[in-house]
């Protein structure tokens, strides 16, 4: 593990989606680490394992068994310590709801799971060299949604 | 309300009447005196000739001894006395009668009494005569003095006769006078009372016979209003019942008896006899309603259930109203409805509404799969056809280089599938939340996300002023997407895309296919191109989904971008249809509810 490295938390059940990921931040020159959760259940253990290192940005998918990514997000904006953590939705779905829904929980941004692995490197460039201070400040219904310039 | 029809004349009538009877009872009290004092009068001639006729028997009597002596005188022949000795007898036959009759009269008396002497006085003097008339006992002078006495004492009794005659005349003359003043109504008079009297019975008459016909007309319609009603009831499926609050009787229709399954009029239905109908569960609130129906006089609905004698259910309403009628008594008028039919479709109908939302969560969770589930391969795909990298193309024979480059647009070709199904679904189950927006603003929106294709096509868009309306704003936007993209897609060749959009209002009744929705004002907004158009016989069928008039070769698409526009606009309760002249442009109209 590199020091000073983004420290990068992908909460996915899908195998073929966290290779596709993992391929993408390795060519992404940002200097990041990356963890995997399979399930909702696991990514919470995780997460309130004691003096486990906090994910910089958790990227979570939302159709996953066991425990939904919409309970996990109010479960982690309900516990103090986690809420800060900076929430990326990275779904398949684009449904106004579920856009709606998340945005009202209070995560940060709504990726849409793209279909091209260039598309996927530029998101993952982008998310990661945002300024998250400006972004969340400045969060309305319209930004929320990422869409590429 | 008028429910009884009045008869004024009834009050006039009853005048009219009693007058009449009074003139008739003044009348005949009248002819009864009249005819009080026609016999009174009459007894009086009859007394004042019986006097009459008695004294001159009296005198015929004295006449006849007179007649009888002077035969016996001159001839000395006994059987010329028997006259006179009859005589004596008939006098005093009628003096007695005479007696009887004046005995009211005390003048007449006295004149009776000096009438007796007077004859007592001829018969002596008779007596005389025949002494000195006797050869025994002759003597002249005698003889003569007692016939001479005997004449002059005859002329007083005729006087005295006459006399009393004279008194019971005048008596009477008197008292007929008197009659005739006390008589005091003339016959004139009488009769014209009479008349009077008569003309009134003739008018009362008159009276009674145009009320008469005047009720029998009022009965013949009343008579068809009752059988209407009658029928209507049975027709209807309700029943009427009137409560007389002051009697506290209750009487019902013919047909409540036939909705309880019973014969009309079978037994009196009162209030306990009704409840013992009412199912156990309603047999509480039903009484309850009757209770407060006699204190509020008013009956709000109320619902039931009814078990029939052969056990069978219907259902119920009921509502009733306080009448007050023109002589001030309070009935309470009531119906029942059978409701079993209406009831029973509504049960249907909910159970269809079930399986309408059920079928509805069925479709919400089809695009759920749809959403998710087919698209996540799919992304797949063509994520994994974008990590073959040209390396790795360099590889591969031509031959698999061009089926891996039909894998990709065929995937693209999904993903729009895809999308555009997506966006279809979406548009009848996402959240329908209407917003007062201005449609120029959506166009500006809809233009915006269009700009690249308007730029390469280097189309010339030109709007009117579109107002501002109550819609769901993402959708119109959408909308106007789809049109103007379609105008766009199917532009002619080498010339410059042109569309024209504009805005009217207008009435409903100038369009039919408007009137189902029972709106009256439309704004009529038109989309004209000078695109390559279409064949007119196909202008309802393009906005039914998957319906292509194109090879997608020629023109990319799904069939499904005016569907959705058709779908926008019912969403909206608004109509769209579509004209062109192929190869001249295409017209969209959309109406929309003001």
């Amino acid at each position: 593990m590199q020091k000073n490295a983004l420290h990068i938390l992908l909460a996915d059940d899908d195998e073929d989606d966290r290779l596709f990921f993992n391929d993408a931040f390795e060519e992404v020159r940002v200097q990041t680490n990356v963890t995997f959760v399979h399930d909702g259940l696991q990514l919470m253990e995780h997460l309130l394992t004691p003096d486990v290192k906090l994910p910089d940005i958790l990227f979570l998918d939302l159709n996953m068994p066991k425990k939904t990514g919409k309970e996990c997000l109010i479960e982690i904006k309900k516990t103090e310590h986690l809420k800060n953590i900076i929430i990326a939705i990275y779904s398949t779905s684009s449904s106004e709801e579920d856009i709606e829904d998340t945005f009202i929980e209070g995560a940060n941004i709504y990726i849409k799971k793209p279909s091209d692995f260039n598309t996927l490197k530029k998101i993952i460039n982008e998310v990661v060299t945002l300024n998250w201070h400006y972004h969340t400040s400045g969060l309305n219904r319209d930004n929320f949604l990422l869409r590429l310039k | 309300m008028k429910w009884i029809p009045k008869f004024n004349s009834s009050n006039s009538l009853r005048v009219i009447f009693v007058i009449a009877v009074f003139i008739l009872l003044f009348l005949s009290s009248i002819g009864y005196k009249h005819n009080q004092d026609l016999n009174e009068s009459s007894k009086l001639v009859m007394h004042t000739y019986e006097i009459n006729i008695q004294l001159e028997r009296l005198m015929s009597a004295i006449k006849d001894a007179e007649t009888g002596q002077r035969g016996y005188i001159i001839t000395r022949n006994d059987r010329f006395l028997s006259p006179y000795t009859y005589s004596r007898d008939k006098v005093n036959t009628s003096f007695i009668t005479l007696k009887k009759l004046t005995a009211d009269n005390p003048k007449q008396q006295e004149n009776l009494q000096k009438l007796f002497k007077l004859i007592i006085q001829r018969f002596t003097s008779f007596e005389n005569c025949l002494k000195y008339s006797d050869p025994k006992t002759y003597d002249k002078r005698k003889l003569d003095n007692h016939m001479f006495g005997g004449r002059i004492l005859m002329e007083n009794i005729r006087f005295k006769v006459d006399e009393m005659n004279d008194i019971e005349k005048k008596y009477l003359q008197r008292r007929l006078k008197i009659y005739d003043q006390e008589i005091s109504l003339s016959p004139v008079f009488s009769i014209s009372l009479f008349l009077a009297a008569l003309t009134f019975i003739l008018l009362a008459y008159r009276q009674i016979s145009n009320d008469i016909k005047r009720l029998i007309v009022i009965n013949k319609k009343l008579l068809i209003s009752s059988r209407l009603m009658s029928e209507s009831e049975v027709i209807g499926k309700f029943s009427t019942w009137q409560w007389d609050l002051d009697s506290n009787a209750i009487d019902h229709s013919d047909n409540q008896y036939r909705m309880l399954g019973l014969r009309p009029r079978q037994f009196a239905l009162d209030k306990d006899s009704f409840l013992h109908f009412v199912h156990p569960d309603d047999k509480e609130n039903v009484s309850n309603a009757i209770t407060n129906m006699g204190i509020k006089k008013t009956l709000p609905f109320v619902y039931y259930k009814l078990i029939l004698p052969n056990n069978k259910l219907r259902y119920f309403k009921s509502t009733g109203k306080l009448l007050t009628d023109q002589h001030g008594s309070k009935i309470l008028l009531g119906i029942n409805f059978d409701i079993t039919d209406e009831h029973l479709l509504n049960i249907e109908l909910q159970e269809r509404n079930k399986e309408l939302e059920k079928s509805n969560q069925e479709l919400a969770s089809f695009n759920h799969v749809a959403s998710h589930d087919l698209q996540e391969p799919l992304r797949k795909i063509q994520t994994f056809i974008s990590r073959v990298s040209d390396a790795d193309k360099a590889a591969l024979s031509q031959s698999a280089k061009d089926y891996l480059d039909k894998i990709e647009v065929s995937a693209k070709r999904m993903r729009v599938l895809i999308d555009d199904l997506l966006l279809f679904s979406r548009t009848n189950t996402t959240k329908k939340e209407f917003l007062k927006s201005n449609l120029n603003d959506l166009l500006e929106n809809a233009k915006g996300e269009l700009t690249e294709v308007i730029d390469e096509k280097k189309a010339i868009i030109t709007a009117g002023k579109l107002p501002k309306l109550d819609v769901i704003p993402y959708q119109i936007e959408q909308l106007f997407i789809n049109l103007i993209g379609n105008s766009l897609k199917y532009s002619q060749e080498n010339i410059n895309p042109e569309i024209t959009i504009e805005c009217e209002k207008i009435h409903s009744y100038e369009y039919p296919d408007l009137l189902e929705q029972n709106i009256k004002k439309f704004y009529k907004i038109t989309f004209t191109d000078n695109g390559m158009g279409f064949d007119p016989q196909f202008k309802e069928t393009i906005f039914i989904l998957f319906q292509r008039l194109h090879s997608k070769t020629d023109y990319p698409g799904t069939g499904i971008g005016l569907a959705i526009c058709k779908k926008i606009v019912d969403n909206h309760r608004g109509h769209i249809i579509a004209d062109s002249v192929p190869n001249q442009g295409s017209k969209f109209t959309v109406f929309l509810p003001e």
